[in-house]
């Protein structure tokens, strides 16, 4: 009996290593690959890149149809301007939805949610054609406002339930104190609402930082999505270059989820558990 | 107390952003899928005929049965195998923890970077080939992404490659809400494996498993950007999805009006499956 556990045991570790190694391959390949010359890339895809050679970084830095530190600059701004606002306005929004119980809040509230279930693809032709006749020009403070509608929703349902489980006796205390309503909300609620504030930000973070969509079919911005999808264009097939710009876009988020584990994994599956 | 009111100023931000740039271009598009029009000339009203082409377009057939293709196989390999996984690595230990962030790690990277190194890997002139040729076996090359049947193919691994580990954190979560005391009980009225997974754990976790199936239709039915990095659509239709063929009416073929309507049919159906699958699973949670 307790061989055949053993057994057992052996035999799940085995399935999860494979199963790791084919997870991991396609990560491997791109990262080794990205400091090999391209000709021994077909040639030994597996091997370790010993010597290592940057050359292929330093023609993605130095491409002349490639602005690596744009790219950088715009996926950051938006990333970070985009994520903080909508941390503001759904937040504030959330304070209003969940505390006050009236018909028109309530309504407000489902207002609010029809957005979840929006397959964005529908927005994208409106939007354009509104941005065009009303002569707002494509580019990244536009972007930012794009990125927190489509965020909206999501972010306002975790706060309004998250600020429906905390007593509302703190928020009185201070009014009684003589807070007025933005400061009882910015110096006592939104501190306490910083782990729904993670969850958000690196659910809304990541999503902007990963968006390709968004900013090729509104105005192509070059973010580092876009950027490296018109760099390197269909047909290339010098792989060596193709993997520097990957490992361009990759690595800053891999090196953030090793660090900051459980909060990746809590921030991109709460909103599926909660929703 | 003098109690003061909550202005509504709070939510006027978040109001704002959200009817401008959300819910205006969505009745935009209602409005615009109801017209014959390019984006730059006169609209022509012409009623539901948008919506009588969306439904006799081989095209849009294709994409759709391909959409669906896709959507099932994935559903089905991610869900099952996710749930597998979760339970495997639902203990609290090092090596437990090692494999939930390794499987986790390729749905944290943008799918353009892992479409790129996807198409690495399987273009005819990529890392695949390049490693049968080094092992002599020329025979088993293919031109993967480029030939009729396996692009499609190409496409489904990606994407059960991507969202294999998502899934199995979903489950996860929903796992570690069942109570411990219930398997023993189990063991004790002589039940054994299979008896605790059908009789304990799958009753428990039809909640996390409602969300693992939503998530998983949801983001299928919006497939986009590995089909266009990867394969462009090709060869041919082959691997147009149902977003793909929107994007491409309405931009690349500048039909505003048509393109639309084919979107105002997704969101409504995206809306319809949402509804069906929490209510019918709702229904079987009562009934195990």
């Amino acid at each position: 009996m307790k061989a055949k556990k053993r057994a057992v045991t052996i035999l799940q570790t085995v399935f999860l290593i494979i199963l790791a190694v084919i997870v991991l391959l396609p990560i491997y390949i791109a990262i080794s690959n990205t400091f090999k010359v391209s000709d021994i890339i077909l040639d030994q895809p597996l091997s370790l890149p010993i010597p290592p050679t940057i050359q292929n970084i330093v023609s993605v830095i130095k491409s002349p149809n490639t602005n690596m530190l744009e790219m950088y600059r715009n996926s950051t701004i938006l990333m970070v301007a985009g994520t903080a606002l909508t941390v503001i306005v759904s937040s504030m929004a959330a304070y209003y939805l969940a505390r006050v119980k009236t018909k028109f809040s309530g309504m407000l509230r489902v207002y609010f949610l029809i957005g979840i279930m929006v397959p964005y693809v529908i927005v994208y032709m409106p939007l354009c054609i509104l941005l065009r006749n009303l002569s707002i020009p494509f580019g990244v403070p536009v972007l930012i406002f794009v990125f927190v509608s489509g965020n909206i929703s999501f972010a306002t349902f975790m706060y309004t339930n998250y600020i429906h489980s905390l007593p509302i006796e703190l928020e009185e205390a201070a009014e009684i104190d003589g807070a007025t309503r933005f400061q009882v909300f910015w110096k006592i609620l939104f501190p306490l609402l910083r782990p729904c504030t993670t969850t958000i930000a690196i659910f809304v973070g990541l999503g902007i930082w990963n968006d390709f969509q968004t900013p090729l079919l509104l105005g192509q911005i070059k973010t580092i999505t876009v950027g490296i999808y018109t760099a390197v264009g269909p047909y290339s097939a010098d792989w060596g270059v193709v993997f520097a710009y990957v490992f361009f876009a990759a690595m800053p988020v891999i090196l953030v989820y090793l660090v900051a584990q459980k909060n990746f994994v809590n921030g991109l599956t709460a909103g599926a558990l909660k929703g | 107390m003098k109690k003061k009111r909550m202005s509504i100023g709070f939510a006027a931000p978040a109001f704002v952003i959200y009817t401008m740039l959300l819910v205006i271009p969505i009745m935009m598009a209602f409005y615009f899928s109801l017209n014959k029009w390019n984006g730059f000339n006169a609209m022509q009203f012409i009623g539901i005929e948008n919506y009588i082409n969306v439904f006799r377009d081989a095209r849009l057939g294709n994409a759709v049965i391909n959409t669906l293709i896709i959507s099932v196989v994935v559903i089905i390999f991610v869900n099952v195998l996710g749930l597998f996984l979760a339970m495997l690595v639902n203990t609290a230990s090092v090596k437990s923890n090692i494999f939930r962030t390794i499987f986790f790690i390729p749905f944290v990277l943008s799918t353009v970077a892992i479409s790129f190194v996807w198409k690495s890997i399987l273009s005819y002139n990529g890392v695949l080939n390049g490693m049968l040729t080094t092992f002599g076996q020329e025979g088993l090359i293919g031109n993967w992404l480029g030939s009729h049947g396996s692009a499609i193919v190409c496409i489904i691994i990606v994407e059960i490659w991507r969202t294999l580990g998502y899934h199995m954190m979903l489950y996860l979560a929903a796992l570690q809400t069942v109570p411990h005391e219930l398997y023993e009980a189990c063991t004790v009225d002589g039940g054994n494996r299979w008896n605790k997974f059908r009789h304990v754990t799958l009753p428990l976790i039809v909640p996390g498993m409602t969300v693992s199936f939503l998530m998983s239709i949801i983001n299928e039915l919006r497939m986009y950007d590995v089909v266009k990095i990867m394969t462009d659509g090709g060869p041919g239709y082959d691997t147009e999805t149902i977003v793909y063929n929107i994007v491409s009416q309405g931009f690349s073929n500048s039909m505003v009006g048509y393109s639309s309507a084919i979107s105002v049919v997704l969101f409504l159906a995206i809306g319809a499956i949402s509804v069906f699958i929490v209510t019918k699973m709702n229904q079987k949670e009562v009934e195990m």
